[in-house]
């Protein structure tokens, strides 16, 4: 769980970096987040939770900690958390990416001490392309199904993902449909200046999918829900799909690798940008990054209590 | 029509090479898709490339072009990234060939090139050179190669070249762009053939007599038996035979010698100089189908000691009389040149027996007789002598069938002993590979001794549904208590039932017992781990098999297994 509590002064304080379910857990009060996360946030969580949402860059003092958020460029709101208490810095990266992506605040170095990294894709095979090719890619698949008369199903992550795949296409190709949980977040993004193409309910349709594009949470890939598009090429797009086992696995006709997270070279990148003399990894398989760390003379290991990570969210 | 219209299509298409086909068809999931995707890149595709593809494809490789610790310790200078943190990438992606791409990335500005090229002049020179030439011309074949470049030439270097694209797969496609029957394809591509020479036009050409000359037919597969052998109908019909437990080869005789083919297509005649000297005495223009089986003077020995004379190419006088080998013959497919395989099996049968009756005694070539019976109940009493008698079962092959290419269902079915079985816990777990990358899937058992000490005796990948994977993998991530390189270790707490078809001692185990083709038969979630088998047990089944073969299985003066 990457959402910080800080004991001081009697105070405990949720301060939740991102909106994503295995970061934002339901059953704390009075929850900090970035302007933009507090929306998503309550869409997640509900309308009635007790939420304030903090403005990049603002410092508040709890108890004797000095915090603030700032951009971590992973999707719409998502931050990292700088706490300063007594003139040192700690940084809690959630997660991230330096990687330039349309639909999100831009990711911002922040010097710190000690620096909370997510290690999801802490491997050198993971490396990203930008981010046009892929949606690119995308758009062929999807111009290729049009001419085969199949329907394309393209499967992303609800909150984040979908919205950044939504953003990409090239509504020339064809009529785009999302899944019904995908919806309640692009007013959302809307309201911070991400355009979309316009996007149908599956139930607004026609009842013929041949040469649509239809995002659906990977959740819903084996259910019911997504026979009703018949034949259609199933893509999914993560940083997982780097790696074709990962695609194999889900009998996935293609993978577009788009991950939200920073792939190897950015994270040794805001490692480094970051000066911090120490560096704790989390969420993900990390001793291979804190390994090969410590070989060039840094202070990283595993932050205790992280576990191995298999989704992306 | 409809298919001119595709062929119309892919004139029109840019030219796409073999990197482009190797990403379409590991991208496919349908078997129809990739066939298309074959026949649309050999119609287009310039010859001397369709003709290394083919050769590719039916599953051959250039052996020894570099040694896979040399490949990793060459990408590690080029990457910049140690060698620890490539096995731990090679770990995770579970391809050596796949890590190695994603690691080197590629030229992006390269040109395209062609996969005559890639074989001509990188993958033969590299073969052929010495270590420090062969690190230099990887480098500059890295140079020379685009991103999407890497993982098919990588696939090449390395050897594992699994797209899933099947023989027969392979094969209906080249029947297609040729308009020939995809048997004649089959036997076209079996065997030895060296693709640089051969034209891809003798592959899907016209039929030309030359064509059968030494090279394998495809061999006839048997289904397993999985309904009452009664549904088979009366047994008059039926041929019953002893499943050999040896190696499957076809034994092909020419006017300037014989050859020795195994059903992956190895010419393997070297290893057994003593079948081949039986050429002179035999028949020219001749095929058949049989068994190598390990034979010594006591009769037929397992499986295990067959394995000291494969991959041994001429071997010594000392090992050649220490482990003698027989071809236990069960079909004829060919016949002075003709060729035999649709006649009738029972014909088929009369015309091997005469044959052989002509050889003179003592010859390591031998008939293999049917087990006669006169109904289902009795024949499936015999079959339960299938342990004591080193074999596997019964093999079933219907009196009037031809000899098919490949599985055809009703005509030849193996009629396997049950396995035997044993409950052992999971004690660890390594990631698997391919499509099971990233996902622990395969597992180190254990039994537990006298002492009741957990003591590894098998490990096993197969046998479990999607669902349970995931499941067990979730487990596994849950109980890891150590790591020892890519094994983990895992807090025991998983029961299999563990099927093997058979058990021996062995030196080289920690255990003292070896087993053979050890697989999951299902999860026994309502055990615990101190409720699985005994090493004891297992030590028994070894004992048993090796005091049956002392006892000495019968046999008559010339070495012949007697069957009752």
């Amino acid at each position: 769980m990457a959402f910080l509590s800080i004991l001081g002064g009697g105070w405990i304080k949720p301060l939740v970096t991102h909106a994503h379910s295995d970061h934002a857990r339901p059953g704390h009060g009075n929850y900090l987040v970035s302007e933009s996360c507090l929306p998503l946030l309550k869409l997640r969580l509900g309308q009635d939770i007790r939420a304030e949402g903090i403005a990049y860059g603002k410092v508040c003092k709890i108890g004797d900690a000095h915090v603030s958020f700032h951009p971590a460029g992973h999707i719409l709101g998502s931050s990292q958390i700088r706490v300063e208490v007594g003139g040192r810095v700690w940084v809690v990266s959630g997660d991230y990416k330096p990687q330039p992506d349309q639909s999100c605040e831009a990711f911002e170095l922040v010097k710190c001490d000690v620096f909370v990294s997510e290690c999801t894709f802490g491997l050198p095979v993971y490396r990203w392309q930008e981010e046009e090719i892929i949606h690119q890619q995308i758009n062929a698949w999807w111009q290729e199904n049009v001419e085969a008369g199949r329907p394309s199903m393209l499967f992303a992550y609800s909150l984040g993902k979908a919205q950044r795949v939504l953003r990409g296409l090239d509504s020339s190709i064809g009529p785009i449909f999302a899944h019904g949980a995908v919806h309640p977040f692009l007013p959302v993004y809307e309201k911070c200046g991400v355009q979309f193409p316009r996007v149908q309910k599956p139930k607004e349709g026609s009842g013929e999918w041949a040469g649509s594009m239809i995002v659906a949470p990977p959740a819903v890939e084996d259910a019911g829900w997504t026979r009703r598009f018949k034949g259609a090429s199933r893509g999914f797009a993560s940083g997982w799909m780097a790696v074709r086992g990962a695609r194999r696995r889900r009998n996935l006709d293609r993978g577009f690798v788009l991950s939200d997270h920073a792939d190897w070279s950015g994270l040794l990148e805001v490692i480094k940008g970051t000066g911090a003399e120490c560096i704790k990894l989390t969420h993900g398989n990390g001793e291979p990054l804190a390994r090969y760390l410590q070989e060039r003379g840094v202070d990283a290991s595993m932050l205790d209590g992280s576990g191995e990570r298999t989704g992306e969210e | 029509m409809a298919r001119e219209s595709v062929r119309e299509k892919s004139r029109g298409e840019k030219m796409k090479g073999f990197s482009e086909l190797f990403h379409d068809l590991d991208e496919m999931t349908k078997t129809g898709e990739r066939i298309a995707r074959m026949v649309n890149y050999f119609e287009q595709a310039p010859e001397k490339d369709a003709s290394w593809a083919s050769w590719f494809l039916a599953g051959n490789r250039i052996k020894g072009v570099v040694k896979t610790g040399e490949l990793r310790e060459w990408a590690s200078q080029r990457s910049g990234w140690p060698v620890w943190l490539i096995d731990e990438c090679y770990e995770r992606v579970g391809d050596l060939a796949e890590t190695l791409s994603l690691l080197i990335g590629g030229n992006k500005k390269a040109d395209p090139i062609s996969l005559s090229k890639v074989v001509e002049e990188i993958l033969l020179p590299l073969a052929h050179a010495d270590r420090s030439e062969k690190a230099e011309a990887l480098k500059r074949a890295w140079d020379r190669l685009r991103p999407m470049d890497l993982l098919p030439f990588h696939k090449l270097l390395t050897g594992g070249f699994r797209i899933g694209v099947s023989r027969g797969n392979l094969c209906k496609a080249l029947a297609e762009v040729g308009q020939v029957d995809p048997a004649i394809i089959a036997q076209r591509i079996s065997g030895d053939w060296d693709p640089g020479i051969r034209k891809f036009e003798q592959i899907v050409g016209d039929e030309r007599p030359e064509d059968s000359w030494c090279r394998p037919f495809p061999f006839c597969l048997a289904s397993p038996l999985q309904e009452e052998p009664s549904s088979l109908g009366d047994l008059k019909d039926w041929w019953a035979e002893w499943k050999w437990d040896g190696i499957r080869c076809q034994f092909l005789n020419e006017e300037n010698g014989g050859m020795l083919w195994t059903r992956g297509d190895e010419s393997v005649g070297e290893s057994f100089p003593e079948l081949l000297n039986l050429s002179p005495h035999l028949p020219t223009g001749l095929a058949i189908d049989g068994e190598i089986l390990a034979w010594g003077p006591e009769g037929m020995r397992p499986f295990s000691r067959l394995q000291k004379r494969l991959g041994r190419k001429e071997p010594g006088p000392s090992v050649l009389k220490k482990e003698p080998v027989r071809f236990m013959a069960y079909d004829l497919l060919k016949m002075e040149g003709v060729d035999m395989r649709t006649l009738p099996f029972l014909d088929r049968r009369k015309r091997l027996e005469s044959m052989l009756a002509e050889l003179p005694g003592g010859f390591p070539l031998q008939l293999s007789m049917p087990v006669e019976s006169t109904d289902w109940e009795k024949l499936a009493r015999q079959r339960e002598e299938s342990r004591d008698r080193g074999v596997e079962g019964l093999m079933l092959k219907r009196a009037d069938s031809i000899y098919s290419s490949g599985r055809v269902k009703g005509d030849w079915y193996k009629w396997k002993v049950d396995p035997y079985v044993a409950d052992m816990v999971v004690v660890g777990a390594q990631l698997g590979h391919g499509k099971r990358a990233n996902i622990y899937s395969d597992y180190t058992l254990a039994v537990l001794d006298q002492q009741g000490e957990l003591v590894t005796v098998a490990k096993a990948y197969s046998g479990l549904s999607d669902a349970e994977l995931k499941e067990v993998d979730r487990y596994v991530r849950k109980n890891i208590t150590g790591k020892f390189g890519p094994v983990r270790s895992v807090r025991p707490g998983i029961v299999f039932e563990i099927a093997f078809e058979g058990a021996r001692s062995s030196g080289r185990h920690k255990s003292g017992v070896a087993l053979r083709f050890p697989r999951i038969q299902r999860w026994r979630q309502d055990k615990k781990p101190d409720e699985v088998d005994t090493l004891e047990n297992l030590l028994g089944y070894a004992q048993m098999g090796e005091r049956v073969r002392e006892d000495g299985t019968k046999t008559d003066d010339a070495g012949n297994l007697l069957l009752f």
